[in-house]
């Protein structure tokens, strides 16, 4: 076939290394955005349903932003009333461990506490 | 004029055997988590020392259970067990995926001293 063949196979199927998931840049976005709309406010059972789901979008978007392509993105965003319960959570994964990563961070204070954890798997 | 070949048809139906043979099928996973958090905090009272082993139970657990189903998934698996005080819980997730293909489900269980909410989010390769 005629034409030019301009070499070689582009399509990566590794992240290169400057365009990996990092946790620290994630977490870092992750405390901001949790100290920014958290501070001051109080636990309201009606209320928490939409600040959860608005904080979810705002970290996602955050980190879309921040220039992940090729990730497929998940973050999950608990939030809980302090009232001295004992609370416990745990994750696993089963995924590429070269590739993919995760980053979490966790706001407190008096009325209420905030666990927010983004997953980052790379899409082949 | 197009003309479709036999070929071209058998491909057709390979492709839509095998995407309903690899969708994340929710009542699937759903049953997996729940027979997991069963073996391993059914029966149980909420004691503060044991709830980091039994997080751990729960997930490695669920984990083992879905990898066996052989699909082409990364699986990620969230457990929070939390002691039933009067206080509230919420959980919200976000997800930036492909909606044909991947898909979570989100388990809620309880007995009298406690919650545990499992979720589990599947990304096809």
């Amino acid at each position: 076939m005629e034409g030019t063949d301009t070499g070689g196979n582009t399509y990566l199927i590794r992240p290169n290394y400057h365009h990996k998931f990092k946790a620290a840049v994630v977490k870092e976005c992750i405390h901001d955005i949790l100290r920014e709309q958290l501070s001051g406010v109080q636990y309201d059972p009606d209320e928490v349903g939409v600040l959860s789901r608005s904080l979810a979008d705002c970290i996602k978007d955050k980190l879309k932003d921040v220039g992940f392509d090729r990730y497929k993105l998940v973050v999950q965003v608990v939030i809980g009333e302090q009232r001295g319960e004992g609370v416990k959570m745990a994750a696993r994964c089963f995924w590429d461990a070269d590739t993919d990563s995760y980053a979490q961070d966790i706001f407190m204070n008096d009325s209420l506490f905030c666990v927010a954890a983004a997953f980052g798997s790379y899409f082949y | 004029r197009y003309c479709c070949s036999p070929a071209t048809i058998t491909v057709l139906h390979a492709f839509v055997f095998v995407s309903c043979q690899t969708a994340f099928v929710v009542d699937e996973v759903s049953t997996i988590i729940k027979e997991s958090v069963e073996g391993a905090i059914g029966g149980n009272a909420y004691q503060h020392s044991r709830v980091n082993q039994w997080t751990t139970n729960v997930v490695e657990q669920s984990l083992s259970q879905l990898s066996k189903l052989g699909k082409p998934f990364k699986y990620i698996v969230t457990c929070v067990i939390m002691q039933k005080n009067g206080a509230g819980l919420q959980t919200a997730s976000s997800c930036f995926w492909d909606n044909t293909t991947d898909g979570s489900c989100t388990v809620r269980w309880e007995n009298k001293s406690m919650y545990c909410i499992v979720s589990v989010f599947g990304l096809a390769i």
